[in-house]
């Protein structure tokens, strides 16, 4: 080490390294530690936010991006839940993207891991691709192979393997959206609705009951067919073009509506910084201020449709997505709390993300298996029959990791609850 | 006749009289002085001559642990007496050693050094050197918790300070709480700063007499765990039966009088203006045997009764009273109990408590049981002991380990 | 300073000594290779704690998961004469965990069991590096929890306020770490393990629990914690009120105090604490307050309920323009988080800050204030003031900007003569942050030689060697051995180069 007579590559170029000024909001007072799902796991300095903003700061003075730096940038879920616990105001959030930008520009990385990663990001973000799993996933989980499978030990070999085959939720029959559904009663906003890649696919029914209950209160309801993915995966792991284009295409999709309306935390979230992604593009910031969140939009609109009973105890399960880069955490409770006979419970430790984390849970298996049993866990300890929340991703790890644990308890996402409420219609029994 | 010793310090030192006994052990010499200067300059001289001190305030405790190795000098404390400053608006007083605790409180009303005085008489310093305490150390803690600056006189004459006289205070090391307990084995404290309370306003006492100390213990727990804030809780079980529990609450009028009445309920006891006579005092008079025991207080009611199976058992009067509710017990014996019956009492206790220890014994029992017991930690002490006092020329062998 | 070490932006490795590299193996074979760390960059992340003014790349990192794991590196590290720190959160404000270049630093954040929860018995037995609010999440179910409450509570861990002796907003009517701890389980600087104290009071022999506590990792590690479990309070009421002035604040806490009121809390913030305060968590606040005060009454309720109008009356008198009461926790919480989160907040309204922290006695708090105005006014170095107003302990935010010349050294200027005017009025350089690395040169004007020979007679009993956590403290390390008092020329450290005089 000593002998290298050229200094190293230093970690960042010019093309947004993570800003200085930034780094330095960082006091050094830890409040984030606890708050970190890995330093909660590990319990290291460098695996904390605090830990990583300062392998930052050694970054821009020069230290070089070697693997070490990278795996502790790569092991940031990204659920923001320090940017919630920061009392200084720190943009963890824009350090973080500025990074992994630079990481995947910048880092070559082991042959196995970019065939994974080619293999995810040519994946997920296209719809058309994911429905096509749909008829052998559906096949497999019906045919009996699936216990074959199980049976065999290979999943044991490939964690990611095993991790995306528990994850995939049971799959019913698609129910097939109008293109624009009309408000019931008095038109008081026209919205228009994303689909999202992954719910789109494997939770079409929320993506249905979301549409009906916006209609029952009072929205015309536009569901464009050809739209895209919103580029959250690709700007949450540091492919910055591929998510510029994403975004670019979506902001086109959407026109004429009052709102565009997202029932998954992670998209609302990245669709909210279009701006910043488009370099501060005032369309994309005109585009972003109409982005609002199903539970946001419903409590700005206030109710006006009658609530019906849903005689349930359930435990609200906050998503990053939401509760932390959104900072939307009293709304989905004032609905759920506005329904007759529902009682709500917390769950301990709710600021801990659930390891899910878009595609984080396929990278990092086994401590995603890890966070997903402790927030098991808690969900289970509530004692509720209904587990609630607003992310595809979250119920997915939260049921795999419920199912792993042995233990039993339904699960739906917010749209699914109000459409019970509002519109009369069971609840999923998951 | 010449005297090197006297010589070196004639106003300060006198030859002992028939009294300058400690615990047995007559002196040579003992010192009077009125200053830390001149305890200095007493103890300087010590140092210089090889003799072995021990401390003396009122002599209220000076039959505690066991006889000293050696003696030579005894360093008298009550001159160095009287509140140097009592800052009242900062609840703060700086306090002489050798000053009794009765004079201090009549100095700082209506304001308080909120520890309990066991023994009548006992000053500051014997207190603070014996870590003693009564009653209300459930709610203000002992001398430890309240003293905040200490001013020492290092075996070798070297006078020192740590804490300071405010009460929120992490600079350096905290010597008094070393000091606090150290049965003077350390150095002398010629000065204490203490954090003061303000006395209160009301106060009232619960009583409630039961059968068996079983009951006396449960109670205890039922208080603990309700929301009368209790500043004492005691229970008095003397030999001939029948156990007392007391509750000591502390108050603005309106609000004791509504807890004393939580408080009656929650015992079916009594409410007295004062608390029954045995509070606050050892359960031994002198010349018998005194044991304290600290417990967990989960295991005061199995305490209690151990002690009074053992004095059914081994036919002995044990009187037992303490702080139940701060887990610390008095077990008081004639001083006529033959060793092997302590000793037997004392194994027994030391099975369930954490700690036993003989605090004051007649010759023939202290020097036929363990009177400290197991020690732990014992190794570190002794350094401690080597470091302050590498001649071991303060209280020798007075305290643990033969420290 | 010799212990200051500026960030390095040096991509050179530091190359570990043969002697480093032989404790790395065994510390591997020891207590298992993912539980050390030598890695450079990885290192750099230990580099400070809270106080990041000072930097210094440990030479190793060891997390020991237990008692006998942390005793392994302590024992290999006497036997290779390697100076070791412990580190728990490393939030402290004073650079307490400071590594050593050529040291191996102990983190006790994988050390974090709750070993025992035990409300019969008043006590809770938890391992360093367990956070201090989760000890009383644990006890809470009990209807208990723990007392001591430092503003980082919600990070700090239990090692860490076992070394600082940490207090607190509550520690005026509750006291400190030492007065809640009673038993601990050490690691002394030679390897062994001692068991101090218990759950039950006055073991006998020396308080050397009492002795441990806020001797900032100097005498070894506490492995085991037991603490105190106090008893939930009936009632808790908290009041925010609001003065023209900081005069009137503290006339308002006197007043309280001479009332013979003693309350669970009384903070004060001044103008410019409060506008960062409401920056970072939009506390709320009067506006025009040019400060408030927050009183917290605890107890059972008909007392709390007795003394709550007395204090909001004593407020009223002493020219309060706007009383607050909190109706329910929500709003409890919301007084309490403007204040709690004021030191980070801070950095919302100044690039740079110093956190101070001094003790005077109360009374004094009108005249300290008015010259620490002076020192503001005359330097031109912004001040903002947040104290624990009823035990006097002042928290004054020296603020600046690194960016302007001279401004870093004229804010350090004020930030040391604040602790000449505590040290004048008779009080303390450090109520709860410790002396640390960053006191350590102002203890000579607090205490006299023979006072700091004195400690370090403790010192030397517990760590002849000098292995635990050196240069902390203390202004000029004494050689264990030495006769006390009795130093004559240079000291041979200093001689031979192996320590700096500040």
């Amino acid at each position: 080490m000593t002998t290298t007579s050229q200094p190293p590559t230093p970690a960042f170029d010019d093309h947004h390294p993570p800003r200085a000024e930034l780094v330095a909001d960082c006091v050094h007072c830890g409040f984030c530690l606890p708050t970190c799902p890995t330093y909660a796991l590990w319990g290291q300095e460098m695996d904390s936010p605090r830990g990583r903003i300062y392998l930052m700061e050694t970054g821009l003075h020069g230290e070089p991006l070697s693997q070490s730096m990278v795996t502790h940038f790569d092991r940031c879920l990204g659920c923001m839940a320090c940017v919630t616990a920061c009392p200084s105001g720190v943009q963890y959030n824009r350090l973080i993207e500025d990074t992994r930008q630079q990481v995947e520009r910048r880092h070559r990385r082991p042959l196995r891991e970019r065939l994974l990663r080619a293999g995810i990001f040519g994946l997920f973000p296209y719809r058309g691709r994911l429905r096509l799993l749909r008829g052998p996933l559906r096949a497999y989980q019906a045919s009996g192979l699936q216990r074959l499978v199980r049976r065999t030990g290979l999943l044991r070999k490939s964690p990611t393997l095993s991790t995306l085959e528990q994850l995939a939720p049971r799959l019913r029959r698609r129910e097939r959206l109008a293109q624009r559904i009309p408000a019931r009663g008095q038109r008081r906003a026209v919205v228009g609705m994303l689909t999202g890649c992954v719910q789109g696919a494997f939770f079409p029914d929320v993506n249905a009951a979301t549409a009906r209950v916006l209609a029952a209160e009072g929205c015309d309801v536009v569901i464009p067919r050809r739209q895209g993915c919103c580029g959250a995966l690709s700007v949450h792991n540091g492919r910055e073009a591929e998510a510029q284009r994403f975004a670019k295409d979506l902001m086109e999709t959407f026109r004429d509506v009052d709102y565009v309306v997202v029932n998954a935390a992670g998209c609302g979230s990245s669709m909210k910084e279009y701006a910043a992604l488009l370099d501060g593009d005032l369309k994309a910031a005109g585009f972003a201020a109409k982005v609002r969140d199903l539970s946001e939009v419903l409590i700005e609109l206030g109710p006006v449709a009658p609530r019906g009973p849903v005689p349930a105890t359930v435990a609200y399960h906050d998503a990053c997505h939401l509760a932390h880069a959104q900072g939307i955490r009293a709304q989905p409770r004032a609905l759920l709390g506005d329904i007759p006979e529902l009682t709500v419970r917390e769950i301990a430790d709710p600021e801990i993300c659930c390891g899910s984390a878009g595609v984080w849970n396929l990278f990092n298996p086994e401590p995603a298996a890890e966070l997903g049993e402790r927030k098991a866990r808690n969900v289970l300890a509530t004692g509720a029959d209904l587990l609630v929340t607003a992310n595809p991703g979250c119920l997915m790890q939260v049921s795999a990791s419920v199912r792993r644990l042995g233990g039993r308890i339904q699960l739906a996402h917010i749209a699914q609850v109000l459409d019970a409420s509002l519109n009369g219609r069971p609840l999923p029994t998951v | 006749m010449v005297d090197a010793v006297l010589d070196a310090l004639p106003d300060l030192l006198r030859p002992a009289g028939s009294d300058d006994v400690v615990a047995g052990v007559p002196a040579r010499y003992v010192a009077a002085p009125a200053s830390t200067e001149q305890t200095a300059e007493v103890v300087r001289v010590a140092a210089a001559q090889d003799l072995a001190v021990v401390v003396r305030g009122a002599a209220t405790k000076l039959d505690w642990g066991l006889p000293p190795r050696r003696l030579d000098l005894i360093i008298d404390t009550r001159r160095l007496s009287g509140v140097v400053e009592h800052a009242a608006g900062d609840l703060v007083a700086v306090v002489r050693a050798g000053t009794t605790m009765e004079e201090l409180a009549a100095k700082l009303a209506p304001q308080q050094l909120a520890v309990d005085v066991p023994l009548a008489g006992a000053t500051v310093g014997g207190t603070v050197a014996a870590n003693a305490s009564g009653p209300r150390r459930l709610l203000y803690g002992t001398a430890r918790d309240l003293l905040i600056g200490v001013t020492v006189v290092r075996p070798d004459g070297v006078v020192a300070r740590s804490g300071g006289k405010v009460v929120k205070n992490v600079a350096g090391y905290d010597l008094g709480k070393l000091m606090t307990g150290s049965s003077g084995t350390l150095g002398l404290v010629t000065e204490c700063v203490f954090r003061l309370h303000p006395l209160p306003p009301a106060t009232a006492v619960v009583v409630r007499r039961v059968d068996t100390v079983c009951e006396a213990g449960i109670l205890v727990t039922s208080v603990r765990r309700s929301q009368v804030v209790p500043s004492a809780v005691e229970v008095n079980a003397p030999p001939d039966g029948g156990v007392e529990l007391a509750v000591l609450l502390e108050g603005t009028p309106a609000g004791v009088e509504q807890r004393a009445a939580g408080t009656q309920a929650l015992l079916d006891g009594e409410v007295l203006p004062e608390p029954p006579d045995w509070w606050g005092g050892y359960p031994w008079q002198p010349g018998d045997i005194g044991m304290k025991a600290g417990v967990s207080l989960s295991r005061v009611p199995e305490a209690l009764t151990a002690a009074r199976a053992a004095a059914e058992r081994y036919d002995v009067s044990v009187t037992v009273r303490g702080s139940a509710g701060a887990g610390v017990l008095y077990v008081g014996l004639l001083g006529a109990t033959p060793p092997e019956v302590v000793t037997g009492l004392l194994d027994e206790l030391r099975a369930i408590c954490e700690h036993a220890v003989v605090l004051t014994a007649p010759p023939l029992v202290r020097d036929r049981v363990d009177v400290w017991g197991p020690v732990s930690g014992l190794g570190l002490m002794r350094r401690v002991k080597e470091q302050f006092d590498p001649d071991a020329r303060f209280a020798p062998g007075r305290f643990v380990g033969g420290i | 300073m010799s212990a200051s070490v500026e960030s390095s932006t040096s991509v050179q490795g530091s190359a570990a000594t043969p002697v480093i590299q032989a404790l790395a193996t065994r510390l591997r074979s020891d207590i298992g290779g993912e539980r050390v760390i030598s890695d450079r960059q990885e290192l750099r992340t230990y580099e400070c704690d809270g106080l990041a003014h000072y930097r210094v790349t440990p030479a190793l990192v060891a997390l020991p998961q237990d008692t006998a794991q942390c005793a392994a590196v302590v024992t290999a590290c006497a036997e290779a004469g390697v100076p070791f720190v412990a580190r728990g959160s490393g939030t402290g404000l004073s650079g307490g965990a400071l590594p050593h270049a050529e040291g191996v630093l102990i983190v006790t954040s994988q050390m974090r069991r709750m070993i025992d929860v035990a409300p019969d018995d008043e006590r809770a037995v938890v391992e360093p590096g367990v956070i201090n609010l989760q000890v009383t999440r644990a006890a809470e179910p009990y209807g208990y929890y723990y007392a001591p409450d430092p503003s980082s509570q919600q990070v700090c861990s239990i090692g860490g306020n076992v070394a600082e002796n940490s207090g607190g907003a509550h520690c005026l009517k509750y006291g400190f770490t030492a007065n809640h701890v009673t038993g601990l389980t050490v690691v002394a600087p030679d390897g062994e393990v001692v068991e101090l104290g218990g759950r039950a009071p006055d073991a006998p022999g020396y308080d050397l629990v009492g002795a441990f506590v806020g001797s900032e990792g100097t005498l070894g590690v506490a492995t085991e914690v037991t603490v105190r479990l106090t008893r939930a309070p009936e009632a808790v009421r908290t009041l925010l009120a609001a003065f023209r002035t900081i005069d009137e604040a503290g006339a308002a806490t006197s007043a309280i105090i001479a009332a013979g009121v003693v309350p669970a809390a009384v903070e004060m913030m001044d103008a410019l604490a409060i506008e960062a305060a409401e920056a970072a968590v939009a506390c709320g606040y009067p506006a025009g307050a040019g400060a408030v005060l927050i009183v917290e009454l605890d107890g059972p309720e008909p007392e709390v309920v007795a003394q709550f109008d007395q204090v909001e009356r004593l407020c009223r008198d002493t020219g309060a323009f706007e009383i607050r009461i909190a109706a329910d926790d929500a709003e409890r919480a919301l007084f309490w988080k403007g204040r709690k989160s004021a030191f980070a907040a801070v950095g919302r309204v100044s690039p740079d800050y110093i956190v101070q922290d001094g003790v005077i006695p109360r009374t004094a708090l009108p005249d300290v204030l008015r010259r620490i105005d002076r020192l503001s006014v005359e330097s031109g170095i912004r001040v903002a003031n947040v104290f624990h107003a009823g035990d006097g302990n002042l928290h004054p935010l020296v603020l600046f900007d690194e960016t302007v010349d001279g401004e870093a050294e004229r804010a350090e200027a004020v930030s040391g003569a604040i602790l000449d005017l505590c040290i004048e009025y008779g009080g303390s350089i450090t109520g709860e942050h410790g002396v640390g690395v960053d006191k350590a040169r102002y203890m000579l004007r607090m205490f006299t030689d023979d006072d700091l020979d004195t400690m370090q007679l403790l010192r030397c009993a517990f760590d002849p060697d000098g292995l635990s956590n050196p240069g902390k403290v203390f202004p000029t390390p004494r050689l264990c051995g030495e006769v006390p008092g009795r130093r004559k020329g240079v000291h041979p450290l200093q001689e031979s180069g192996v320590a700096e005089v500040f």
